[in-house]
């Protein structure tokens, strides 16, 4: 177990230099200077040229790549272009703000869609189970942006109970976080209904059943926990969007997360804090599925890691 | 409650009813209170040498004072200098005020100023706002009290430069203290002082109790980041912000009718046009140019795409800056399509069979880059026009491209399209940064900004020679013969002149609304309880 963890961190490597490098390449192939847009309407071209040198960016890339990864060994993400602080602080700050957001909206996707998928699968094509369908269709069709207004429509402006926008209180994660939950609750549900339809049809389910254990303890027990593999797949990856695809969510309710920080380094060139802010997402992404790796071994006995 | 009890709390009623203003006049300005304020961006950095764009300029303007500031009649106001004095076209002599103290504790004198100088102008270091100063070479300090702001070549704008937000007199012993850090926690002399920058959230600044002059009636001004501009309107309706910067276009109307709001508005210093590229044919053909500015119906675009939010445009600088004259483009090229078209017709053209003008067979078709959103309805406008000359028969094709591209584009050697959508702001407010770098022969880029490709002698020699007067009559005269020179050759459309606007609730009282979009008026804002 010890050894197939180390394995996976070593196997993470050569993924991260594939990452700063895939950066790097995609910055120098779009337009537009950082140097030039930072120093606006004013600028004559030497000074451009200076701030390209102060920049390194009169540098060859493959340059650029070796001093950015020596920085990086030594835990130096490097100093933002256009603002000139260090991108680990930068992102120090931001991270917080996006890590507390992505877990409230797993922990509610997990409560809501799991127990709902659930229900539904216990009396398939039942009203309920209609209704979930109907309105989990709903859930994964609206867009972000719209649940998003029309929740602050309703609770802000309307009802008045909840703050619009902005980070304070557990009132200000609220709306965003059911927000930025809605489309994975109904992904989740849609999910834990058909994998748990199929555990349901095994023979062990039936002699379960045949053998007086109470119904909850079936659905709980014997069917959930063997149901719950590709939901826990499932999951894995839909962290990974709620940390990179909070952009939107962080829009709409003015929260000063990575997402937003990312959109202002791809309209300034600002390619060190880009390729910081995108660094760490990768390290997040690699992470959670390393521990969903882990978690199969856990919810099935049967798999054992070397 | 008994007889008495109750013909007391009456006699004490008819009191407070009598004391009560009743909707007077003007109230006087109450103490205390916080003002939140919804705006679109968060602030890059707070150093005023590096950020000079608004997020970071409206916050700083507060904490960090120039020389001489430019008051909202756009005139120059003595600030941290009492007294000023032009020696030469290349020295202005400033006396300082001799009873200020930075936030921590430094005093300030003329030392500071030309360490403030020093450090923008340092030519190890690229500071955003030497850029945009003019040729600066630095300050010498007289005595204490006394510094001289020079030159390295005649400058007529210089006391404007001395003028701009960016000028802001920085504290040497904070920013030795503070290093890079300095620009998120500045240090200066103004009415409030920095309290706390979250970052893409909001930044607070509190009042300065021991301020040299008019103290601030706010306690607290916070200053909040609400991306989302339906978002920002919302949290101005609940009341979690009292005043939104960028409102709603579309929502003003609304707003402007209900009692329970305030709306103020400056014109500003932005125009936005449509440019020429004078390199491409048939662009270089001057009845071509006048034709496709006559067939621009600018007043259908400014009533039904800007519905209010901007202001009239007649040239490409605004009306508050230095030297501005009236192009009469209404009188000159007034809209005509039909005049249009009989121009389009002289340079050779003729109305093809799908009613596109073709010269030797070929169709009239221009190409135009526009970024979408870099400057207010810059897309819109774009369509619209492309509208509007199909009715003359010249074919439009608009590239929607993202804006760091259209920047690269213009400002490359050679332009590869025949028109661009552009926006320029005056920032000094003098005609000179504009009319020099926009217009000037030696100004094609990369160096400067004739993204028209402008060549022009005898324009270049005005220009020079009001850059060096030291007669404000005369530079404006100059300045005057050389927009004339603009109109005849005209190589741009403008469609509009950028407003600038906050809206409030209407217990904000007192906001002063600014042409220059950095130096809005938020320090003596009082809330009325």
């Amino acid at each position: 177990m010890t050894r197939f963890v180390l394995r996976r961190l070593l196997a993470m490597i050569p993924v991260l230099l594939g990452v700063v490098l895939l950066i790097m390449v995609t910055i120098d192939l779009i337009p537009g200077d950082p140097a030039a847009l930072m120093l606006g309407q004013g600028a004559t071209p030497e000074m451009v040229a200076k701030l390209r040198a102060s920049l390194d960016l009169d540098q060859p890339l493959p340059v650029r790549y070796v001093r950015y990864i020596a920085r990086l060994l030594r835990g130096d993400l490097g100093r933002s272009v256009r603002e000139g602080r260090r991108v680990n602080t930068e992102i120090a700050d931001v991270w917080p703000a996006t890590v507390q957001l992505g877990l409230a909206a797993m922990t509610l996707a997990v409560a809501i869609g799991i127990p709902v998928g659930m229900m539904s699968a216990r009396r398939p094509y039942s009203l309920l189970d209609n209704l979930v369908r109907i309105v989990s269709l709903a859930g994964l069709s609206m867009p972000i942006f719209w649940t998003g207004i029309m929740l602050v429509v309703v609770f802000s402006l309307w009802l008045g109970w909840l703050p619009a926008g902005g980070r304070g209180s557990w009132y200000h994660l609220i709306l965003p976080a059911v927000t930025l939950a809605t489309p994975s609750i109904a992904m989740l549900a849609r999910m834990t209904r058909s994998t748990m339809l199929d555990v349901l049809r095994e023979d062990y389910i039936r002699t379960a059943q045949a053998k007086g254990v109470a119904t909850r303890g079936v659905m709980v027990r014997h069917a959930l926990r063997n149901a719950l593999i590709p939901v826990v797949t499932i999951l894995g990856l839909q962290t990974g969007q709620l940390l990179g695809g909070a952009v939107l969510t962080e829009t709409v309710f003015a929260w000063p997360g990575i997402g937003r920080m990312l959109v202002r380094a791809i309209f300034a060139r600002d390619y060190v804090l880009l390729q910081g802010g995108v660094l760490v997402l990768a390290v997040t992404f690699v992470m959670i599925n390393l521990l969903v790796d882990l978690s199969y071994a856990y919810l099935d006995p049967r798999i054992t890691y070397q | 409650m008994t007889r008495a009890r109750l013909g007391l709390l009456a006699a004490a009623l008819a009191l407070v009813l009598a004391a009560a203003p009743v909707s007077s006049g003007p109230a006087a300005p109450v103490r205390g209170g916080t003002l939140t304020i919804g705006r679109p961006v968060d602030a890059v950095s707070l150093d005023p040498h590096f950020e000079t764009t608004a997020p970071g300029a409206w916050i700083y303007q507060m904490i960090l004072e120039p020389l001489v500031t430019m008051g909202p009649d756009m005139k120059v106001r003595a600030a941290l200098a009492t007294a000023w004095r032009v020696m030469s076209p290349t020295r202005i002599r400033f006396t300082l005020r001799r009873d200020v103290k930075f936030h921590d504790g430094t005093p300030f004198n003329a030392a500071a100023v030309k360490f403030t100088f020093d450090r923008a102008f340092d030519p190890r270091s690229i500071s955003r706002w030497a850029s945009l100063a003019g040729p600066i070479k630095g300050v010498e300090v007289v005595d204490d009290f006394t510094a001289d702001l020079v030159t390295t070549e005649p400058y007529a704008p210089l006391l404007h430069s001395a003028a701009m937000v960016f000028a802001g007199i920085v504290s040497p012993t904070a920013v030795a203290r503070l290093g890079a850090d300095f620009s998120r926690r500045p240090v200066g002399t103004g009415p409030f002082k920095f309290e706390e920058w979250r970052t893409n959230d909001r930044i607070t600044v509190v009042r300065n109790d021991d301020y040299w002059g008019p103290k601030a009636h706010l306690d607290r001004i916070v200053f909040r980041v609400i991306p989302e501009e339906s978002a920002r309107m919302i949290a101005l309706r609940t009341g979690e912000v009292d005043m939104v910067l960028v409102p709603a276009p579309a929502q003003l109307a609304t707003f402007a009718r209900d009692p329970g709001y305030t709306l103020a508005q400056a014109t500003g210093l932005r125009v936005v046009f449509i440019g020429m590229n004078l390199t491409r044919s048939p662009l270089s053909d001057v009845r071509v140019r006048r034709a496709l500015v006559m067939a621009s119906n600018r007043k259908a675009i400014l009533q039904n795409i800007l519905e209010g939010a901007a202001g009239p445009s007649d040239g490409i600088l605004a009306p508050g800056v230095f030297g501005y004259k009236s192009l009469g483009l209404d009188t000159l090229y007034p809209y005509d399509p039909a005049r249009a078209r009989a121009l389009i017709q002289e340079a050779g053209f003729r109305p093809g069979p799908d009613g596109i003008m073709q010269r030797d067979g070929i169709p009239l078709t221009l190409t135009l880059i526009t970024a979408r959103g870099r400057y207010f309805k810059d897309a819109e406008i774009a369509e619209a026009y492309q509208a509007q000359l199909r009715e003359i028969g010249v074919r439009l094709e608009i590239s929607f491209l993202e804006w760091a591209t259209v920047f690269t584009m213009v400002r490359a050697a050679v332009l590869d399209a025949h028109m661009f959508v552009l926006g320029w702001v005056t920032t000094t407010a003098d005609a000179d940064y504009t009319l020099l770098p926009m217009f000037r022969s030696d100004q094609v880029p990369p160096r400067g900004w004739n993204t028209w490709r402008y060549f022009n002698a005898e324009f270049d020699k005005l220009v020079d020679q009001a850059r060096t007067s030291l007669s404000p009559r005369e530079r404006e005269e100059l300045y005057g013969r050389a927009q004339e020179m603009i109109a005849r050759d005209i190589m741009f459309v403008p469609f509009y002149v950028t407003k600038e606007i906050a809206l409030m609730r209407s217990h904000v009282k007192d906001f002063v609304p600014h042409p220059i979009e950095y130096n809005q008026g938020f320090q003596y804002v009082w809330i009325q309880k």
